[in-house]
């Protein structure tokens, strides 16, 4: 593929701030991390050999005690497997990931009470909660969590807001008229209220959360999409597609949307941190996800209330703060690159 | 079937009103002519005194809301197109009738390429064309065009190429469905002047070669005396005159088109002569006055100029004007 020289040097010109850069760098490195963290953070060996067989448990079925020689039916505890391997020296071994642990199972010991501190020799590298599951693992899992639910949030209030400002702005009129003042009303609806009042009347799930917020945040990109197009649609070039005969939507859709990509792209990475703000913060108050799901806001409240136990709100605030920190440098990064007043100064 | 409805375009009292803080103002009112097949008609006249609007008006590409044709009739081959539903105009528009404008730079979509601008128009009004066939039509149309290298022009952004480059890409857009008349909305007012020669040389020779009619819209005569067959004069909303070229610069018979001529610097007045000029403004549109709108700066207005609007009145077959002491007299070509 070609890539022309006007990209190329917004590219060029992103890949210099510096700060941008290396966010981007690490905030999709994070993001390929937490999509492959089963291999990283998981109770799940990587590896088993057992009886000069090789077991790859990490991903498909669940593997019964039995088949390694356990005396139950459920799925065999790795961990246990692993000592047993040790301690009766043989052919057969297993690798475990870095952290053996999932973020759902409760460690739990004799004559203890979690949460515990973070130790190197049980492999909790940040401790765990107040009921005994490993903090790192439920933050990465929780990332995933946020980072994905965040990005269809994205492509959801994006494609309603830019097909909708599109429209507004293309038509004006009464159809403009209308929508504005539907915007003008749904933006003083508090969605949080809102939010609340509905998880409690039924437990919500990923798909019913964020569809109600969606449902009120679709109105701040419709309103600049709305801008941007107005602006657009005055430009001669409209016209003279018009006196081409072209119809309404292929001017929107093969015209005036390119024409507007910059600003898209401009505002969707703080869209994106933004998302995962508003999840954790619904997380936090309880009436975000539903219970045992990994959620950063769930940690945070856990910290909140278990101040003593530092290691649980430390990791919890420093990765929000790591992550938001990122996305925004690169949000930052990609306005500053896609700024057509920097191409050229005066000397 | 009448005459008007038979010829090739032919307008027949077009009112094209637009609504303003001061109402409703008119900016084009009651004018008629006809363009003939293979024909140049020329429509000359300062800014704003409404040639673009009428060009505009026979695609009925207006601005809406504000803008609307009152009265008037369109005809083009047999069809009346301000009763066409908008998808038939569509299918007239870019396909039967082609316009380019003033500014080839702001004409063009800044962010796609040569290439696809050009194709986009077959896209549009031969939908089964291949990709191929387009991209090679593409490259015939720059080609006769006088683009120099269309392979390399084919993957430009309008930026990356020079203003005399665009204004041929928009012909070759414009050309692109083989129309049967293109409306030139002052094409070569934004350029420089040897450019322009060449553009006007390019739409005279692509003429001849397939027949199409042309609407040539410009405040310049110099570019009217290079290209029109036949002119009209256009002064605040109305037309003044109407002449074969050649009768227009020899004879001109109204006092504007008189004006107008002669404050063209000329090779032959003495050195260091002050330029002849028309003295006063154009009456503004919401404040014109009964009678002849030229009056205020006619240098040979009699009294009944004040109150009467005068009548059309044809000189020779092919030349009449708009003008109280014309009426009744008949001038020789």
């Amino acid at each position: 593929m070609k890539i022309d020289p006007a990209t190329l040097k917004k590219i060029k010109r992103f890949q210099s701030i510096k700060r941008g850069y290396y966010s981007l760098i690490a905030i999709s490195l994070f993001i390929v991390l937490s999509l492959f963290a089963e291999l990283f953070i998981n109770s799940r060996a990587l590896l088993v050999r057992y009886d000069g067989r090789y077991y790859f448990p990490t991903y498909g079925e669940m593997i019964p005690g039995r088949v390694f020689g356990f005396d139950y039916d459920y799925e065999t505890n790795y961990r246990e497997l692993q000592k047993r391997f040790r301690e009766a020296p043989s052919d057969d071994w297993a690798l475990m990931p870095l952290v053996p642990y999932n973020p759902y199972e409760n460690d739990l010991r004799q004559d203890d009470y979690p949460p515990f501190p973070p130790s190197f020799t049980e492999k909790h590298f940040l401790g765990t909660d107040t009921i005994g599951r490993d903090i790192l693992s439920r933050l990465l899992y929780g990332f995933r969590t946020a980072i994905l639910f965040s990005l269809a949030l994205l492509f959801a209030t994006y494609g309603v807001g830019i097909s909708l400002g599109c429209l507004m702005g293309y038509l004006g009129g009464r159809f403009d008229l209308v929508f504005q003042r539907v915007i003008e009303i749904w933006t003083n609806v508090p969605v949080l209220y809102v939010i609340i009042i509905i998880s409690s009347i039924l437990v919500p799930n990923a798909m019913i959360l964020l569809l109600i917020m969606a449902f009120f945040g679709w109105t701040s990109i419709t309103w600049i999409m709305r801008t941007a197009t107005y602006k657009e649609k005055t430009r001669e070039y409209v016209l003279a597609l018009k006196a081409l005969g072209a119809s309404d939507a292929r001017i929107i859709f093969k015209h005036i949307l390119p024409n507007t990509l910059s600003i898209i792209v401009t505002f969707a990475p703080f869209a994106l941190s933004s998302g995962i703000v508003a999840l954790t913060s619904l997380d936090y108050l309880g009436f975000g996800l539903p219970a045992p799901t990994p959620s950063w806001g769930e940690l945070l409240q856990q910290g909140w209330s278990n101040m003593d136990a530092w290691w649980i709100a430390s990791a919890v605030i420093s990765a929000m703060i790591l992550t938001l920190l990122t996305v925004t440098f690169v949000g930052e990064a990609v306005r500053e690159a896609f700024d057509p007043k920097l191409f050229t100064t005066y000397e | 079937m009448t005459q008007a409805e038979n010829s090739f375009l032919s307008i027949r009292n077009l009112v094209t009103a637009f609504d303003t803080e001061q109402g409703s103002l008119r900016a084009v009112e009651d004018i008629s002519f006809s363009v003939e097949r293979g024909r140049t008609l020329g429509i000359v006249g300062e800014s704003g005194c409404g040639k673009s609007v009428t060009a505009l008006s026979i695609i009925r590409l207006l601005p809406r809301p504000a803008g609307r044709i009152e009265g008037g009739k369109i005809w083009f081959q047999g069809t009346d197109i301000l009763t066409l539903p908008p998808e038939r105009l569509n299918e007239i528009r870019g396909n039967r009738i082609s316009m380019i404008f003033q500014e080839p730079l702001t004409s063009l979509n800044p962010v796609q390429r040569i290439g696809a601008q050009i194709g986009e128009v077959m896209g549009i009004h031969f939908p089964r064309m291949t990709k191929e066939a387009i991209g090679n039509a593409s490259l015939e149309l720059m080609e006769k065009v006088g683009i120099p290298d269309p392979k390399r022009c084919v993957a430009a952004y309008p930026h990356q190429i020079s203003g005399g480059m665009r204004q041929r890409v928009m012909i070759a857009i414009a050309l692109a469905c083989k129309p049967d008349l293109l409306i030139a909305d002052e094409p070569t007012t934004a350029l420089d002047v040897t450019i322009q020669a060449q553009i006007l040389e390019l739409m005279k020779d692509l003429q001849k070669k397939t027949g199409m009619a042309i609407l040539f819209i410009t405040h310049d005569l110099g570019v009217i005396a290079e290209v029109a067959d036949q002119v009209i004069v256009m002064y605040a909303g109305k037309i003044v005159e109407e002449a074969s070229v050649e009768t227009l610069f020899k004879n001109p018979a109204h006092p504007y088109t008189q004006g107008l001529l002669s404050s063209i610097p000329r090779l032959d007045s003495p050195r260091k002569a002050p330029l002849t000029i028309i003295p006063g403004m154009v009456p503004s549109l919401s404040d014109m006055p009964a009678g002849c709108r030229f009056q205020n700066r006619c240098p040979v207005k009699i009294e009944c100029c004040k109150t009467i609007p005068p009548q059309m009145t044809a000189l020779s077959e092919t030349h009449s004007a708009v003008c109280h002491l014309l009426t009744g007299r008949k001038i020789s070509p």
